[in-house]
């Protein structure tokens, strides 16, 4: 009676395994289907501005006689580079005037209208620095 | 960050006079791949400088500059006067409009392969991300009554500290109420917090900022919202334990990398050390229950029952318990602990106090009724010091002046609290993006 029950016993499980088997098969194959699968997402990207290309100031072929701007923009230690660049030009290059400014306003981006006003009017050129 | 060559490209571009902008070597990359183009001058003749140039003495300088370029190769002040005046080549004598393109607007592809895309595109943080498929945005932007095409602000990797009159250095990216849905839904946020996330985009601020300085931001957020969206300000307030405080300000650095093309080591982000509160921010939503205080945004001039976002700006904050000021003692003299650590903030971005309600009430019960009290005593010179000098700021000039911004947040259930150096310089109405 015993044997019987066992006997029964094991071809219950193995037809609830045997039955199970196509099931799993199935929900792994769904996963594998799904991960295969093509999806399509947005892109996330804003949009870019155009480019307006802007012409170079013409260049003077010679620096003899004519007024070189320094320029300094406030970043630390930009007076000592200036101030060593003022020096060699005055040993180098005597016939080149040079001035040096500091750029006014509230940081290294700020604007400074009456410095711009005086190199349009007096600058043949311009060294600025520094960005570090 | 390069304002030199902005100012140079606009002194040759409006005022006609040649320059040659001084560049530091190892900003090469930024400014030839990335400045020089996007300011339409991509022949600017720059020279490049052995770098740093900081910290250096005239002595040292003197004999840098009649050395090589480390770029090209060339003596320094040689290639300067040669960049003065060698006459201008065709290719630099043009003009013109150039469009430029972001890309495909979809992507089409397998799950896992598509968050290998979107981090190989750098449109991540390196994180995974939920892909924004239609279905998703669709979802997300519901939680505005805006509409998608709406063009919200535009953005760039710099935003000037001294506001208008100041030169543009890096281009601005437009972006629109689908644009924030889309990276929201990438940062794992839920539809409700889109007007805190449209309310910060509208103020066209970068999450992650160009600068070496490896700054953070920081996002104060008061009123009513705060509840509907679960913000969290009790015990752990500034970490990441409830969904709105994680994913907010990850929505904010992915606008910023994709919408603002910001945070591209190299070129739109030159961050020397970098700062780990760079992934999600500064998030705090201010504890205003248990705040012996008006709220923060009532002092800024808001009603209680608006919902407002300030932005801040700065090295970030770290517990008080740092400080040498701080340590532990049977009775703490909170007012003059906070006094001495904010006065030894840089005036660059000031100190911003992030108080628990403990100790926020200790010092009320000091005599500080009302935070503006407590402001004007801690900018009061202290015994024996002629004037309240805040630590020397090594920025450029006129930068800064010593402000200090008090918010009060987190649990009761001890007397810490944090401080940094960060400032607080807009606030804005969340409830107009409702």
């Amino acid at each position: 009676m015993k044997w019987h029950l066992c006997a029964a016993l094991i071809v219950v499980l193995c037809l609830s395994l045997f039955c199970s088997l196509p099931a799993q098969n199935n929900q792994a194959q769904a996963q594998g289907k799904m991960a295969e699968q093509k999806i399509t997402v947005l892109s996330p990207m804003g949009k870019p501005p155009a480019i307006e290309l802007k012409p170079m100031a013409p260049r003077p072929g010679s620096l003899e006689g004519k007024t070189v701007y320094l320029v300094n923009d406030g970043y630390l230690g930009t007076d000592l580079l200036l101030g060593e660049m003022e020096a060699w030009f005055k040993a180098n290059m005597p016939k080149v005037n040079i001035v040096y400014r500091l750029k006014g306003g509230g940081g290294f981006t700020a604007e400074d209208p009456k410095l711009w006003a005086e190199i349009k009017e007096k600058a043949d050129a311009v060294v600025m620095g520094m960005g570090h | 960050m390069s304002a030199v060559v902005a100012h140079c490209i606009n002194i040759e571009s409006k005022l006609g006079v040649p320059t040659v902008p001084l560049i530091t070597s190892e900003f090469y990359t930024q400014v030839k791949t990335h400045h020089t183009i996007q300011k339409g001058m991509p022949n600017l003749r720059v020279t490049y400088l052995i770098s740093p140039v900081w910290g250096k003495t005239a002595e040292r300088l003197r004999k840098e500059i009649v050395m090589k370029s480390p770029v090209s190769g060339k003596m320094i002040m040689q290639e300067i006067v040669e960049g003065l005046t060698r006459p201008l080549s065709a290719e630099e004598k043009k003009t013109g409009i150039i469009e430029q393109s972001a890309g495909p607007e979809t992507f089409t592809d397998t799950p896992d392969n598509l968050q290998r895309v979107f981090m190989e595109k750098r449109m991540t943080d390196y994180m995974p991300i939920i892909l924004p498929t239609e279905e998703k945005v669709a979802e997300m932007l519901k939680g505005t009554s805006h509409q998608p095409d709406e063009v919200v602000g535009k953005m760039a990797a710099h935003t000037a500290m001294g506001g208008a009159d100041n030169v543009e250095v890096f281009e601005h990216w437009s972006y629109t109420v689908k644009t924030v849905a889309i990276n929201a839904v990438m940062a794992g946020c839920r539809p409700e917090y889109m007007p805190v996330l449209l309310a910060v985009a509208s103020t066209n601020k970068e999450a992650i900022s160009v600068s070496d300085n490896s700054f953070t931001e920081g996002l104060i957020i008061n009123g009513p919202i705060r509840d509907e969206i679960k913000l969290n300000y009790g015990l752990g307030a500034l970490g990441p334990f409830s969904q709105a405080n994680s994913t907010i300000g990850r929505a904010w650095n992915l606008l910023s990398i994709n919408a603002g093309n910001c945070g591209r080591v190299g070129t739109t982000y030159m961050g020397t050390v970098g700062n780990p509160m760079n992934w999600n921010n500064v998030i705090i939503a201010e504890n205003e229950k248990d705040s012996p205080w008006q709220p923060f945004h009532v002092r800024k001039g808001f009603k209680p029952s608006d919902s407002v976002v300030t932005l801040c700006e700065g090295w970030g904050v770290l517990s008080a318990k740092n400080s040498k000021y701080s340590v532990w003692q049977k009775e703490m003299d909170f007012p003059g602990i906070v006094k001495k650590i904010v006065n030894d903030q840089d005036g660059l971005f000031g100190a911003l106090v992030v108080l628990n309600p403990t100790v926020a009430t200790f010092i009320k019960e000091a005599g500080y009724d009302t935070v503006e009290k407590f402001t004007q005593y801690l900018l009061a010179p202290a015994e024996g010091q002629a004037t309240p000098e805040p630590a020397p700021t090594a920025k450029g000039p006129g930068m800064g002046r010593l402000q200090v911004n008090i918010v009060v947040t987190g649990g009761s259930n001890n007397n810490y609290w944090s401080y940094g150096g960060m400032a607080c310089r807009q606030s804005v109405l969340i409830d107009k993006w409702r």
